[in-house]
């Protein structure tokens, strides 16, 4: 991988933005797709959405990517400036004790709990956040009740893979922005959607799929691996190339537009293998919901320890993500 | 309509949630086609016929929905050895799944086992536990790289079960749950060439129904019907399980009602089954009836619903056993139902005050 393409992904990945407060994440992309479409747009939901026109009898293919991240909301400030909070999207409490979480504004805090006599008591409630504030109006002075936190962490190289914070779905963001910058010939409209609050319920690839009514659906998004010690039963691993999706919990793929895509990777010697996720859901299951249907599938990146500061991806995965979307595009997609 | 002819080949088809375009649509397509004037697939692969009710000004459109889909599972991992592990699609009780027979849809339909460790075997706190999905496999009865090339991960697995006529009007099988509902549509169209309509009747055969109402909530919105029935099935009559909870099989189809259904559907269902002296039992919903009404009732601005469920004993299982005589009954309750729809009858349904 090149250092620019590692630039990217650390840049993405470090970005803040939780499910509603997708502002700088939004920037970020803004700033850096811009060039590569004919149309830059947001909704009412914040949505960042990209078009790059094909030519006429051309289909409109939604790319999507969700551009929120876990993290925390504050819902009480104490006297003595501690943060109570409560989570955005799927927070585990064992992960989050003992992290370094940052606001918006740049603020950063410690994740620190309670006196507990049993490690089974770790639960979001008895967790705080110190910001070092010696009291209530000193902590007042820099965050407020419903700002929202992010793990605060840098993005590292380790051999082909990288760690960081929100790879879920930084890096299905970072898919879809090559995707943009590396077509030449696109057969198809693409409406590339940077979607927000995925991570509380895909609401906004549900408002964004609505708006545009696309002919095709396909979103980026990670996927769980089976590849760790005594991990769940999954076929999937890191770096054994994109993983397509036949099912999770929000929807079953559209099968022939998916055998189209494992068809399509096969002709090019893209590496993929076939991903049943048993549990989570991804914006296509929104996508597919959308109007009278609309055929939908999910082209994933692997990636270890989902929900962690420290999600795990391979740049290998990466790659053959972005040349199974830009195959896509160029393609007829006539499945 | 022979609905025994129909129920044995619809229902030994598979046609697991998502994958109904394989066999069963098509079986119930080479059956619906000739009962209606049109018939189309839409983007989640829902079948849908139209058939035209008179020319009028403005017909009602009434939509039909039975659901095609069925439960069963789906291919997950491979093991050197050969067995593959799977996980369910749409609510498979894995307690019933050692020693049965399945077939596995790979390149060409395997058949297969749901093996389980004998009993001799067995550590002694594993005797008192029941199964759960993760310790269940299946075996083809071929070496790890053998299944690999005719099975790959996300290949279905249906249970492997023939249609079976038990005494009286009974019959049991697999995916009952809900064909019979398809059964009731084919025997309502047939009906229907009894009466004058002025309704268009839009008969939809329903995809992905086992996996959260998806194929419902797609083609009502595409529809927009007036009034909209969903024909599924209800518990049977079965011991240990309450009387209240559940419907007798034979005695007739129930209506449903409760928030999810309109309460002038539910009445106009009730006179049609009165007038025709078909006796009707009631089943009552306080909440999600967990059918395809639920999504269809919230298409677009919102849709007037109905529920028929057809009494049903051990459902999701392969042995789903239910009484012909109730789908019978089922159809033709539907087709009066429907030749009693007017432009008059859908102004009611908005008219609350």
């Amino acid at each position: 991988m090149t250092d620019e393409m590692f630039q990217l992904i650390k840049g993405a990945t470090e970005a803040f933005g939780p499910s509603g407060s997708e502002e700088p994440i939004r920037e970020f992309i803004k700033a850096r797709v811009k060039d590569y479409v004919d149309e830059v747009k947001t909704d009412p939901l914040g949505n960042l959405i990209c078009v790059r026109k094909g030519p006429a009898g051309g289909k409109k293919v939604l790319l999507d990517a969700h551009m929120d991240e876990i993290g925390l909301i504050v819902t009480h400030i104490d006297d003595k400036g501690f943060l109570r909070f409560s989570n955005v999207g799927g927070v585990n409490p064992y992960i989050t004790l003992g992290e370094r979480v940052y606001f918006a504004n740049g603020t950063t805090g410690v994740v620190g709990i309670e006196k507990i006599d049993d490690p089974k008591e770790v639960k979001l409630e008895k967790l705080f956040i110190d910001i070092g504030a010696k009291d209530k109006a000193e902590a007042e002075s820099k965050v407020r009740v419903g700002d929202m936190a992010a793990f605060q962490r840098h993005a590292e190289r380790m051999g082909s893979r990288i760690a960081s914070k929100a790879m879920d779905d930084r890096i299905g963001c970072v898919v879809v922005m090559e995707t943009l910058r590396r077509v030449k010939s696109p057969r198809h409209t693409i409406y590339a959607v940077f979607a927000v609050q995925e991570e509380v319920g895909l609401r906004g690839a549900r408002v964004a799929a609505f708006g545009i009514e696309p002919d095709v659906g396909i979103a980026v998004d990670v996927t769980r691996t089976g590849d760790t010690p005594k991990a769940i039963t999954m076929d999937v691993s890191l770096g054994k190339g994109a993983a397509i999706k036949v099912k999770d919990s929000s929807l079953i793929c559209h099968p022939g537009l998916r055998k189209y895509l494992e068809k399509l990777a096969a002709e090019r010697n893209i590496p993929y293998q076939l991903e049943v996720l048993e549990a989570g859901g991804t914006d296509s299951g929104a996508i597919q919901m959308t109007k009278a249907g609309v055929p939908a599938v999910v082209v994933s990146v692997p990636c270890r320890y989902i929900h962690s500061p420290s999600e795990v991806v391979d740049e290998n995965d990466v790659e053959a993500c972005i040349n199974l979307l830009v195959a896509a595009v160029e393609s007829p997609l006539d499945f | 309509m022979d609905v025994k002819a129909f129920l044995k080949k619809a229902s030994e088809a598979p046609g697991v949630s998502g994958f109904e375009y394989v066999t069963v649509a098509p079986i119930i397509r080479e059956f619906m086609a000739p009962l209606v004037d049109e018939v189309k697939t839409d983007a989640l692969g829902n079948l849908i016929g139209l058939k035209r009710g008179e020319v009028g000004t403005r017909n009602p459109k009434v939509m039909l929905a039975g659901h095609m889909d069925e439960v069963g599972m789906m291919v997950t991992r491979i093991e050197d050895r050969g067995f593959l592990r799977f996980t369910d699609m749409g609510g498979v009780d894995p307690r019933i799944l050692p020693g049965h027979e399945v077939v596995v849809h790979g390149k060409m339909p395997l058949r297969g086992i749901v093996g389980v460790k004998p009993p001799h075997v067995m550590a002694r706190d594993e005797m008192s536990k029941t199964y759960k999905m993760e310790d269940l496999f299946i075996d083809v009865g071929i070496p790890g790289e053998k299944v690999r090339e005719l099975v790959s991960v996300g290949d279905l697995v249906t249970y492997h079960r023939q249609f079976t006529e038990l005494m009286g009007d009974l019959v049991a099988g697999k995916s009952f749950d809900d064909r019979a509902g398809v059964a009731v549509i084919l025997v309502a169209l047939e009906e229907l060439r009894k009466y004058r309509y002025t309704a268009d009747v839009y008969a939809v055969a329903t995809t992905q129904e086992e996996a959260g109402l998806r194929g419902a909530a797609v083609s009502s919105y595409g529809i927009f019907p007036d009034v909209a029935i969903a024909i599924d099935v209800c518990q049977g009559d079965t011991p240990g399980v309450p009387e209240w909870r559940t419907q007798s099989l034979g005695k007739g189809p129930a209506l449903c009602m409760g928030g999810n259904i309109h309460p002038k559907v539910y009445e106009g269902l009730t006179k049609a089954a009165a007038d025709l002296g078909i006796s009707v039992q009631q089943e009552v919903a306080p909440g999600p009836t967990g059918t395809d009404a639920w999504a269809m009732q919230v298409a677009r601005e919102g849709v007037a619903t109905g529920l028929i469920s057809i009494p049903l004993r051990y459902m999701h299982t392969s042995v789903e056993t239910l009484s012909v005589g109730d789908i019978e009954k089922a159809g033709k309750i539907l087709a009066r139902f429907i030749a009693s729809v007017d432009a008059g009858f859908v102004e009611g349904l908005t008219k609350w005050i």
